[in-house]
C-alpha cells in the first residue's frame, strides 16, 4: 500500500472504533482517533501499551439498582475495534494474555473485546534501546497475535495478512492495496534483519524456569529488591501484566462492580482480611513478579509472560532492569 | 562537583564501622545515562559508588522504606545506623523526617555533598535516549561536557538541567556528619514564576489545565512512593473503611488523589521534584506542589526541612496564624 494512501485507510477504518498512537505532553498512548492527523506514526513504541483497549484499567462488570425497579445490567460490547500501529511485541502479548483469560472459563469482558478487535501491526524499523523481543520468541516482523502487519518501506507499506480479519480489511478497500513484488518482499526482509541487528539487549532464557526453581532463597533477591520503591509503573505499563482487583462502588440505591488493574508490587496485593500478609516485604514482591513471568506462567501455559518490550526498564525510576536480573540469575 | 575518590574513602570508613548496616549512594545504571541507587555493605561495594549530575534520585526515601518485619522469638532487632549520600534538597528531606520523628538522629550517618544541579532524565532521554553505552557527564558551570563511547559533546546546562534546580535555594546540605566538596557560594532565588503564571488564570482556566493532566494519570503511585515524606503505613488513597478515593481510575478520583496528596505534604514537601520526575505520564506535578509551598510561606512564613528541632508546621498552632481562610 502506498504511504500516501494511509489517510484514506484511516478514514475507512474509523468507521469502526479506531485506536492508534496519539501523543500528549510527550507521552504516547493508544487512543480513539478519527483523523489521520491525530496519529503519531514516528514513534518507537507507545508509553502505555494498548492492553487497555481489551483490558481497560477500570471496567464496569455490572451495574445495579435496588428497590422496586430492581435490576442488574451487564454492559454490552458492541461495535468493532481496530488497533492500528500496534507493535509486534504488544500484539504477541495478547496471544499470551488469551491463555489466562480463557483458562477454566471464558472471561467475557476480555474475550468479547478480543473477538471484536482487529490488530493492524506496524513493524519496527528501529528497535528501542531496551527492546529484547528477539530473546523471547518475538521479532520485529513477528505476526503472532496480529491480523495484519505493515512494514514501512521507502514510499510504501509492505502489507502482510495473517488472519481472516486482516483479509477483510483488504476486501473492504481493494483499491488501496496492490500486489507486492519479490523486490518488495526482499526489501522488507532486509529492513527487518537490520532492525533486529540493532537490538543491543539480548538474554538467553533457555533453562530459566529450571534455574529459578532452584534459587528461590538466594540472596540475589535481597540485593535486587532493595532499591524498588514499590510503585506500579512496571506492572501497569507491561503489556502482559494482567492482575486485577474487583471493587464495588455503591450508594444506597445503586452501584456498580468494577474490575481495576492491580499490581503485585503493592503491599496490600496479598494482604488478607486477617491482617496477615504472605508477601510482607519488597523482596517477596519483586521476586514474585519475576517468578510469575518467567516460572509460574510458563509452568501453567508453556510460554514466558514477557514480550521484551522494555517498558519496565525504560520507565522504572530506580533502574530496576529485568534483563540484568535475568543475566545474574543465569550466573548463579 | 565532588571529589569521587575522597567520597569513596569517607564512605568506606563509614561502612566499616561496627554500628553501620550499610550506606546508600549511587552507582552506574544498567544502560546509557541511567544511574541506580546503590546499597554498600562492604568497602568493595563502595567502589561502585559514583557521583555526577546524573544522580537524580532522592535517596532519603529508602530511610523510611525498609520494612521492619516481625522477628523470631529471641532475636533482637539489629539497631544499626544507615549511611546516606545527600545533596542539598535531599538533606532537607532527611531533616523533615527527623522533625517528624520518622527516623531519629542516631539512625543515620549523613554524607552531604553540595550540589550544582542534576539533569532532567526526560530531557536526557530525548537527547541521548539512543545511546546504550555509558554516558559520563561533567558539570562545567555554564555547560555540561558529555562523553559517550569516547565521543565528546557539550550541551548548555540550562537545556539539560532539571527545572527545579534552576531556582534551588538550598544547594548546600543543611545537615551532615561529613561534608564532601566545596560549599557552593552562588545563591539562587525561587520566584515561583510558573506558579504565578497559573495563579493569574481564572479558576475555570486553571481547572481546565489540571483536568487535562489528571485525566492522564494512571494511579501508579510512583509520585507517592518516591516521596520521602509520603510514608504512612496506610495511605489515604488505599483506605477502604471509609473510602476516601475510589479505586476506579477517572478524573474525579485522580484529581482527588493529587489534591489530597499535595495537602497532606503541605509544609513537609521540600521541593526535590522527584514526583514530577518519576511520573510516566508527564504530569507537571511540581507546579501543584510549588503552589502549596508558596502558600505555606505566605501564610505561615515556614519552610520545611531546615531545622530538625523545629516542630512540624501543621502539628502546632499559634494565635498569630493566618485565619483568613476561616469564615
Amino acid at each position: 500500500m502506498r504511504k500516501d494512501r494511509i489517510g484514506k485507510l484511516v478514514q475507512i477504518l474509523s468507521r469502526n472504533t479506531l485506536y492508534a498512537p496519539v501523543e500528549r505532553d510527550g507521552v504516547t498512548t493508544f487512543e480513539k482517533v478519527e483523523k489521520v492527523e491525530d496519529i503519531k506514526f514516528d514513534y518507537q513504541n507507545s508509553d502505555v501499551p494498548p492492553k487497555n483497549v481489551l483490558f481497560p484499567q477500570t471496567e464496569t462488570t455490572f451495574k445495579y439498582t435496588l428497590g422496586k425497579d430492581q435490576k442488574i445490567e451487564v454492559p454490552k460490547e458492541n461495535g468493532k475495534n481496530i488497533i492500528l500501529g500496534i507493535r509486534p511485541c504488544d500484539a504477541r502479548s495478547f496471544s499470551i494474555l488469551d491463555k489466562v483469560f480463557e483458562k477454566d472459563f471464558l472471561d467475557i469482558y476480555y474475550s468479547e473485546k478480543r473477538e471484536n478487535t482487529t490488530l493492524i501491526g506496524l513493524s519496527c524499523n528501529e528497535p528501542g534501546i531496551n527492546c529484547f523481543c528477539t530473546s523471547l520468541d518475538g521479532g520485529v516482523g513477528n505476526k503472532e497475535g496480529l491480523d495484519m502487519l505493515l512494514t514501512a518501506l521507502e514510499d510504501e507499506y509492505f502489507v502482510e495478512v495473517a488472519t481472516d480479519k486482516g483479509k477483510a480489511i483488504i476486501e473492504n478497500s481493494p483499491d488501496l492495496f496492490s500486489d507486492a513484488s519479490d523486490e518488495h518482499a526482499k526489501k522488507k526482509d532486509e529492513i527487518n534483519k537490520r532492525a533486529e541487528s540493532l537490538m543491543k539487549r539480548r538474554i538467553s532464557v533457555e533453562g530459566i524456569e529450571e534455574k529459578l526453581d532452584k534459587i528461590f532463597d538466594d540472596d540475589l533477591w535481597n540485593e535486587v529488591s532493595m532499591k524498588c520503591i514499590g510503585c506500579s509503573v512496571c506492572t501497569y505499563l507491561c503489556p502482559t501484566c494482567h492482575c486485577f482487583d474487583i471493587q464495588d462502588e455503591a450508594t444506597l440505591r445503586e452501584g456498580r462492580r468494577i474490575r481495576v488493574w492491580d499490581s503485585c508490587s503493592n503491599p496490600e496485593y496479598t494482604l488478607q482480611a486477617s491482617g496477615y500478609n504472605p508477601r510482607p516485604a519488597r523482596i517477596n514482591r519483586v521476586r514474585n513478579r519475576i517468578y510469575h513471568k518467567y516460572e509460574y506462567y510458563p509452568k501453567n501455559f508453556k510460554v514466558i509472560a514477557c514480550v521484551g518490550c522494555g517498558r519496565c526498564i525504560d520507565k522504572c525510576s530506580v533502574n530496576m532492569d529485568i534483563v540484568e536480573v535475568l543475566s545474574r540469575v543465569k550466573e548463579i | 562537583m565532588a571529589d569521587l575518590a575522597k567520597m569513596r574513602n569517607e564512605i568506606k570508613k563509614i561502612v566499616q564501622r561496627d554500628d553501620v548496616k550499610y550506606v546508600i549512594g549511587y552507582e552506574k545504571g544498567t544502560y546509557g545515562w541511567r544511574v541506580s541507587p546503590s546499597f554498600a555493605r562492604t568497602p568493595e561495594e563502595v567502589d561502585k559508588f559514583i557521583f555526577s549530575p546524573l544522580c537524580v534520585n532522592n535517596l532519603a526515601v529508602y530511610l523510611v522504606l525498609e520494612e521492619k518485619l516481625p522477628l523470631p522469638k529471641g532475636v533482637e532487632e539489629e539497631k544499626k545506623k544507615i549511611g546516606i549520600v545527600v545533596t542539598g534538597c535531599d538533606s532537607r528531606s532527611v531533616v523533615q523526617l527527623l522533625q517528624e520523628k520518622a527516623i531519629s538522629r542516631d539512625d543515620v550517618v549523613i554524607l552531604g555533598v553540595p550540589c550544582s544541579g542534576v539533569v532532567e532524565p526526560k530531557k536526557m532521554k530525548e537527547m541521548f535516549g539512543k545511546e546504550i553505552g555509558t554516558v559520563a557527564i561533567e558539570d562545567k558551570g555554564e555547560k555540561y561536557v558529555i562523553v559517550i563511547d569516547g565521543k565528546r559533546r557539550e550541551v548548555l546546562k540550562e537545556e539539560l538541567v532539571s527545572e527545579n534546580c534552576k531556582t534551588c535555594e538550598y544547594q548546600n546540605p543543611v545537615i551532615s556528619d561529613i561534608l564532601i566538596g566545596d560549599e557552593i557560594k552562588e545563591k539562587k532565588k525561587e520566584s515561583y514564576s510558573k506558579v504565578r503564571e497559573l495563579e493569574e488564570k481564572s479558576t475555570q482556566e486553571r481547572w481546565d489545565y489540571w483536568k487535562e493532566k489528571f485525566e492522564r494519570c494512571i494511579r501508579c503511585y510512583a509520585c507517592r512512593n518516591c516521596c520521602p515524606v509520603c510514608n504512612c503505613k496506610e495511605c489515604m488513597a488505599e483506605k477502604t473503611t471509609p473510602v476516601w478515593i475510589r479505586r476506579s481510575v477517572s478524573l474525579s478520583e485522580n484529581a482527588g488523589f493529587h489534591i489530597m496528596r499535595s495537602l497532606h505534604t503541605a509544609g513537609r514537601c521540600i521541593g526535590c521534584g522527584s514526583c514530577e520526575r518519576v511520573c510516566p505520564m508527564n504530569i507537571p506535578l511540581s507546579k501543584l506542589y510549588k503552589k502549596v509551598e508558596k502558600d505555606v510561606i505566605e501564610l505561615f512564613d515556614y519552610r520545611a526541612g531546615l531545622d530538625e528541632e523545629e516542630k512540624p508546621l501543621l502539628s502546632v498552632y499559634s494565635v498569630d496564624d493566618s485565619n483568613e481562610y476561616i469564615l
